[in-house]
């Protein structure tokens, strides 16, 4: 029982991890119409960023909103140069957006070496309680209450702010908000960073758990995150909540049992919905 | 250069001068292994080689509209099953063309399960399902590679030898050579006949297609299983020339290899391959020789990345197809003169 209870808190702090990288793609790819491969490496920056100025500063707040903010001005960066052009070109925007991958992923492995970086926990969250047989680590719980703090607000942001009001009637017809007066490319923009900033935060956050950072460390969550999407539903933002639990749960448990299957448990999970229900579960319609 | 233009595009209708060229360039390609060192002989095959693998993602992409990012696996695991077997049961021509059927038949229900899975959408989140659970396909493959150790030797990479008429650098150029414009024909047959119009009205059009009455889905899935075989021989070639197989050739870079090759050429042309690949190989030993000068240089993946970010932007075409692009308006510009 106490296993189950432990695998269950530490599928759940997975599972919020993945969120934070699927909620940004699943809002991209709903609002702007935008598959975004470099989210894989939006994560690896964040990780590099962060332990980079935890050794500098030694306070992890400022380390962790150094990472968001990395995230926000390259996923700015990002949108203007790159993802503008192809607006409304799936294909190209999967291209550039795989090309852009491969120059920051090697950027990373230039700026701080191709090797692991150690990294450490900060102290305050490095302890552990112990409830009867249970031993649960305090930096698991930490990440499922941010997990669930960014759900609560991206959703009082998307529905019920003004923001999201834009954002959604952008998603429903980008020209007819244009022609209201309202900027819609400025939204597009700010979603993006906001997406890449989730995507930074993710990283920030995985680095303490794991223990290290290192540049492969992308795909695979990226993967993950790709994973919870078409499983949730691509476009549905409680889709990629409850996909990402699902996964987190799956990865948890798998990986403790028999941790070779857990690559394949996913990817079948992923492929017995799709056989079951090929829009994933909570599909709808995204932006043609 | 009118006449290259009619060769790219497929009706030869060459004059006197053309032929003393192409005559002249075949002999080029036929005595260059006399003439250069083994590292040229070498780089060469490896382009003709490569050249197939790039071709292979063209039917995909070009062809019919698909993104497969999976597609390395087709040509890492042929030359993983070229490796595997040549080091269990001897490097002998029999094997040989035990692997190449084996490797065939993995690679058309390899084929046949990814597009399965992966065709299942249409228009614009068929796309993007397609590429995502491709990814996983393709991650699925390196993974297993990565942890059946006892067959692959893991991340170490797997070394072995290979049938005694493949030994000899020279002879394996000639061979790789004859691969490339044996498949080449092959593949140019494929995309011109009825199925492939098919695949490029189904690039051009999924719904119309489908509105006509094509079961786009099955040529998909056709298209997937001919380029997958096409990369698998690709890759047991691939074998034959380095005698090594990692990890390193079921990465996503691995595929996005190909797909390098295919954009730089320019997609849909076919031909376009082989420009791309010899472009691209040739950039990244031209770097390489330059890292004495600066270490950047020696970063190959950076400039991999630039030129792929660049040509997708600013050259969507490629080089065949901007050449023949701006051949026409040449040539239009001539007529109205």
């Amino acid at each position: 029982m106490h296993i189950f209870l432990m695998l269950l808190i530490n599928g759940l702090a997975e599972g919020a991890l993945i969120f934070l990288m699927a909620a940004g793609l699943s809002i991209i790819l709903g609002l702007l119409g935008v598959v975004n491969f470099t989210h894989g490496v939006l994560f690896i920056w964040g990780g590099y960023v962060s332990i980079w100025i935890f050794s500098m500063t030694g306070s992890f707040p400022i380390a962790i909103i150094a990472a968001v903010a990395a995230g926000f001005i390259m996923g700015l960066i990002f949108e203007r140069l790159f993802i503008r052009p192809v607006y409304g070109n799936v294909t190209a925007q999967i291209l550039i957006t795989l090309g852009l991958g491969v120059v920051f992923t090697d950027m990373a492995r230039l700026f701080w070496g191709p090797n692991p970086i150690p990294a450490s926990r900060p102290e305050f969250m490095d302890g552990t309680w112990v409830i009867g047989a249970v031993i649960i680590s305090q930096y698991r719980i930490f990440l499922i209450i941010i997990g669930i703090l960014v759900a609560i607000a991206i959703n009082y942001l998307v529905n019920r702010t003004k923001v999201g009001m834009v954002m959604r009637a952008g998603i429903q017809s980008p020209d007819m908000v244009q022609a209201l007066g309202i900027n819609i490319k400025v939204y597009f923009a700010g979603v993006f960073a906001g997406g890449a900033a989730l995507a930074a935060l993710g990283g920030a956050l995985y680095v303490p758990l794991v223990g290290s950072v290192w540049s492969g460390m992308g795909i695979n969550n990226q993967i993950l995150a790709f994973i919870v999407i078409i499983l949730g539903g691509m476009g549905s933002f409680y889709g990629s909540a409850v996909g990402s639990i699902i996964i987190g749960l799956t990865v948890a448990f798998v990986s403790w049992f028999y941790p070779p299957l857990t690559v394949y448990t996913t990817v079948l999970l992923l492929l017995l919905v799709l056989t079951l229900k090929p829009e994933g579960l909570f599909g709808m319609a995204v932006r043609n | 250069m009118p006449m290259l233009t009619n060769i790219l595009r497929k009706k030869p209708a060459l004059g006197p001068g053309m032929w003393l060229f192409l005559g002249l360039f075949a002999v080029l390609i036929l005595i260059i292994p006399h003439i250069t060192g083994l590292t040229t002989t070498t780089l060469l095959s490896r382009i003709y080689i490569l050249a197939i693998f790039g071709m292979s993602y063209d039917i995909l992409r070009g062809y019919t509209g698909i993104i497969n990012l999976g597609h390395a696996l087709f040509f890492g695991g042929g030359t993983y099953i070229a490796g595997i077997m040549f080091s269990r049961m001897g490097a002998t021509l029999d094997i040989l063309l035990l692997a190449v059927l084996v490797s065939m038949v993995f690679a058309a229900i390899v084929a046949y399960i990814m597009g399965q899975f992966a065709f299942r959408g249409s228009g614009f989140t068929g796309v993007i399902a397609c590429a995502m659970i491709t990814l996983a396909f393709g991650e699925i493959g390196r993974h297993s590679a990565e942890t059946l150790r006892e067959y692959t030797q893991g991340a170490d990479g797997l070394t072995f030898r290979v049938p005694l008429m493949f030994q000899d650098r020279v002879m394996m150029y000639y061979y790789a050579l004859l691969f490339l414009i044996a498949m080449t024909l092959i593949l140019r047959q494929f995309v011109n006949s009825p199925t492939g119009r098919v695949l490029q009205a189904i690039r051009d059009n999924d719904q119309r297609a489908k509105f006509l009455g094509y079961d786009t889905k099955k040529y998909k899935l056709i298209a997937l299983v001919i380029a997958g075989m096409a990369s698998a021989a690709a890759g047991i070639m691939f074998a034959l020339l380095t005698r090594f197989a990692n990890t390193e050739l079921l990465t996503v870079q691995s595929t996005l290899n190909a797909l390098l090759y295919t954009i730089v050429g320019g997609t849909g042309t076919l031909y376009g391959a082989i420009f791309g690949t010899a472009f691209v190989q040739l950039a990244q030993n031209y770097l390489l020789e330059l890292r004495g000068i600066h270490e950047i240089f020696s970063r190959w993946l950076l400039f991999f990345g630039a030129i792929y970010v660049l040509v997708v932007l600013y050259m969507p075409k490629g080089l065949v197809g901007t050449y023949l692009q701006l051949e026409e308006k040449w040539r239009k510009r001539k007529i109205a003169a």
